[in-house]
């Protein structure tokens, strides 16, 4: 079992020990690796009930297979714990160096378990595992973290933190390493809730592929493939944020102003073809990544003058942008780097503020509830200012930092109308009223609503994808299978550490070589994407378990019934025939009950006990 | 133009060098895990040639070290107490046969990239095809003409760090 070590390290912060566990090449034939691995322990390590920021939690991470072999963009980093905001399983995958670095030190993946009785943080060098004293770093921000603990145990320490946000059990609360976030679900406020506050970890132990000199020309061809394609240019020009224009004006499904329109009619500062020339200083890449679409935002005069964020993403340039209703893009990178700084997800953050700008536009909320001029007009100036609020839980921002979910329901007076989510999580930046397969992504994605468990947006926006053609983003037919197919596709790419942006290079039949010059294993096209299905039901049953079931996967009510005003998808919605009708044909497809279960021949026939 | 030590200034106008620019560095890694599975057919960052540093997010740059730049009396050449480490066409070389494997060099090579296991090795430029270059598609490595200024800003960030 070439590139394993068969090791998974388990702390027990209640008992201040940690064990070892060992794993045969079954258990790696089963998982993988990186997103596997930690559905895996997740899904195993605790009893029905759990609570979310209970000590009998579990947080777990893992770098994929690929994660410490040179292969362009496939140095992923997978987290998982039940999510304090959606009370579902969620994996969050960042580009960190972390789960690499856990490979050096000689684990294949790290499992947290307890809680310990001061602000602790893990130091993990090789075979020695220390719990240390962080009372000094309780406070700090993501930035200080590494800096003092590098500091302390060397700059070659690779660091993975949280911020106050974390602290505070902000329910979207990130776990950062190097500017890059593991963001969705609140996986930071978990670590706090076990107090910790970082994992510090030097690897000095070899990764050995089995074939180095396939793997030495699958690295070559891949990057080579890779540079001379169209979109290096984009990536590395305007980053990821590139197709903004074309979401926004050709395909009207850039939700604007909480999902009140698809059109952001004063997109022109958040577009990068607007902003990458002016304030863009360097790229800045994920590890492993030679194709980068990181980008440093420097602000160097004016009332954000300072600012220096690794952005802004397009989810970003949405959610602190037009869901906000703000045009200003220093604006949106003072927030960014807010969310960034203080540890929280971007997404969720701005979905929750533009949230409250439409109560307060409706009446449901007043400025004086609020504390300032929380409006679209004055997005500008009050997104930065409820960033902060959020992030350390005061004033009105205690109140978002639940979620649009939780604090609909704390405000009452009809305020749930316009809370935008599925299973609590808020959506990211396509509106689905205009692509109905993307929409039944954002319901079946385990981890509530996502862009990337399916990646339904590409097949539906570029019409083809992979094995289909001619796909009709305003159909609900087909979609269920085709849904069900591209989850467990996105499962096999978070397993072994890839960049889902590389998914138009590396088909799923392409990894198999790749697989086995580092491996010595091989797979077909079919066992991988197996693998995919059975990490995704492995999923779906943990969430049923948890009482999270058909009803709470359903899209919010806007979507159901407030038609895209105006615009290419004007008059788009997805009613609730077309939304029962795709939630039919996935369970179908799927071989689940009707509830969003899968059956006890499904569990058995993908060997899930 | 500068004159790499131990070649005379028309011998330097024509070879080439691994020149790093911080400035486009991305910190991905990539070259550090390329430089080892090219020499050592495994992965160990302790292995590669090269150093990439991340110091803080404006912050990522390579270190290298090809050619003699005379870092001055701290350098590995006037560390080494057996003499191994010798210039040869202006490239810094380490004598295997010579080398005692005191460490004096990695200490002193104010690059951090003087490595250390049976003996003291380093970069060899992969026999004039140097792989970390291949694999840099942000040009933060370059292998051309001496650019003496490069090394001058990489070593100022090191003792920033």
């Amino acid at each position: 079992m070439k590139a394993y070590h068969g090791k998974i390290l388990r702390i027990d912060l209640t008992a201040g020990k940690s064990s070892i566990r060992t794993v045969d090449e079954r258990y790696v034939r089963k998982y993988l690796g990186g997103q596997g691995f930690v559905v895996e322990l997740v899904y195993h390590g605790m009893p029905k009930g759990t609570d979310a920021l209970a000590p009998e939690n579990v947080l777990a991470m893992a770098g994929g297979l690929f994660a410490g072999f040179p292969i362009p963009t496939g140095g992923k980093t997978a987290f998982a714990a039940k999510s304090p905001q959606t009370g579902t399983l969620v994996e969050s995958i960042m580009g960190g160096v972390i789960g690499a670095e856990l490979r050096h030190a000689g684990y294949d993946a790290l499992e947290i378990v307890g809680r310990a009785e001061k602000p602790s943080y893990i130091f993990i060098e090789d075979d020695s595992v220390e719990i240390e004293d962080a009372s000094e770093l309780w406070g700090k921000n993501t930035r200080e973290v590494p800096e003092t603990l590098k500091k302390e145990l060397g700059w070659d320490v690779k660091v993975a933190c949280i911020g106050v946000a974390g602290e505070k059990l902000v329910r979207f609360a990130c776990i950062d390493c190097e500017e890059r976030q593991a963001g969705r679900g609140g996986l930071g406020a978990v670590m706090a809730s076990k107090n910790l506050k970082a994992i510090a970890i030097r690897g000095t132990k070899d990764l050995e592929p089995a074939d180095p000199g396939a793997l030495m020309e699958l690295a070559l061809r891949y990057q080579n493939i890779m540079e001379n394609a169209p979109s290096f240019k984009e990536d590395t020009v305007y980053g990821t944020g590139e197709f903004l224009g074309w979401i926004n004006k050709e395909k009207g499904v850039f939700p604007t102003r909480n999902w009140q329109t698809g059109v952001f009619d004063e997109r022109e500062q958040i577009d990068p073809y607007y902003w990458a020339t002016r304030y863009v200083s360097k790229n800045k890449a994920c590890f492993a990544c030679t194709k980068p679409c990181g980008k440093l935002f420097e602000i160097k005069s004016g009332k954000f003058a300072g600012v220096a964020v690794d952005g802004l993403e397009y989810e970003t340039l949405y959610s602190l942008g037009s869901a906000c209703g703000n045009a200003s893009i220093e604006s949106a990178a003072r927030g960014n780097e807010l969310c960034d700084v203080l540890g929280m997800d971007t997404i969720s953050a701005g979905v929750a503020i533009g949230f409250a700008m439409e109560l307060v536009q409706r009446g449901i909320l007043t400025e004086e509830d609020v504390g300032m001029k929380l409006t679209f007009d004055n997005a500008e100036d009050a997104v930065p200012q409820m960033l902060e609020l959020m992030g350390r839980r005061e004033g009105f921002g205690d109140v978002l930092a639940d979620g649009v979910k939780r604090a609909a329901e704390r405000i009452g007076k009809g305020a749930d109308r316009y809370a935008i989510h599925t299973k609590g999580m808020e959506p990211p930046a396509y509106d689905v009223r205009g692509m109905k397969g993307h929409g039944l992504a954002y319901m079946t994605s385990t981890r509530g609503a996502c862009h990337l468990r399916a990646g339904f947006y590409a097949p539906e926006l570029v019409g083809k994808f992979w094995r289909w053609e001619g796909i009709d983003r305003q159909s609900p037919d087909g979609k269920g299978e085709m849904v069900a197919t591209m989850e467990n596709f996105m499962c096999v790419y978070d397993s072994v550490g890839l960049c889902k942006f590389s998914r138009g290079f590396f088909l799923i039949e392409k990894l198999c070589e790749v697989i086995e010059a580092i491996t010595g294993m091989k797979f077909t096209e079919d066992e991988l994407l197996g693998i995919g299905e059975r990490i995704h039901n492995m999923k779906g049953h943990f969430n049923h378990r948890e009482g999270v079931t058909r009803k709470d996967w359903l899209l919010p009510t806007r979507v159901l019934e407030d038609p895209i005003p105006a615009g290419p998808s004007q008059g788009s919605t997805i009613s609730p025939e077309q939304m029962n009708k795709m939630l039919d044909d996935y369970m179908a497809a799927r071989g689940w009950t009707a509830d969003g279960d899968p059956t006890p021949e499904k569990l058995e026939e993908l060997d899930i006990a | 133009m500068y004159n790499i030590v131990g070649l005379s200034e028309e011998v330097t106008k024509m070879v080439k060098m691994l020149v790093p620019y911080p400035e486009k560095c991305t910190g991905c890694r990539f070259c550090e895990m390329a430089c080892s599975l090219f020499h050592e057919g495994k992965i160990n960052h302790a292995d590669a040639r090269l150093q990439v540093h991340k110091k803080d997010v404006r912050t990522d740059f390579p270190s290298v070290c090809t050619h003699c730049v005379a870092c001055g009396e701290e350098c590995c050449v006037h560390a080494c107490p057996v003499e191994a480490i010798k210039i040869e066409d202006g490239i810094v070389r380490v004598d295997e046969d010579e080398c005692t494997a005191c460490g004096a060099c990695v200490d002193a090579c104010p690059f951090g990239v003087m490595r250390m296991e049976e003996t003291a090795f380093k970069c060899d430029l992969c026999g004039g095809d140097p792989t970390c270059v291949k694999f840099c598609p942000m040009g933060a490595i370059k292998y051309e003409e001496p650019n003496a200024e490069q090394y001058e800003k990489v070593k100022r960030l090191l003792e920033g760090e």
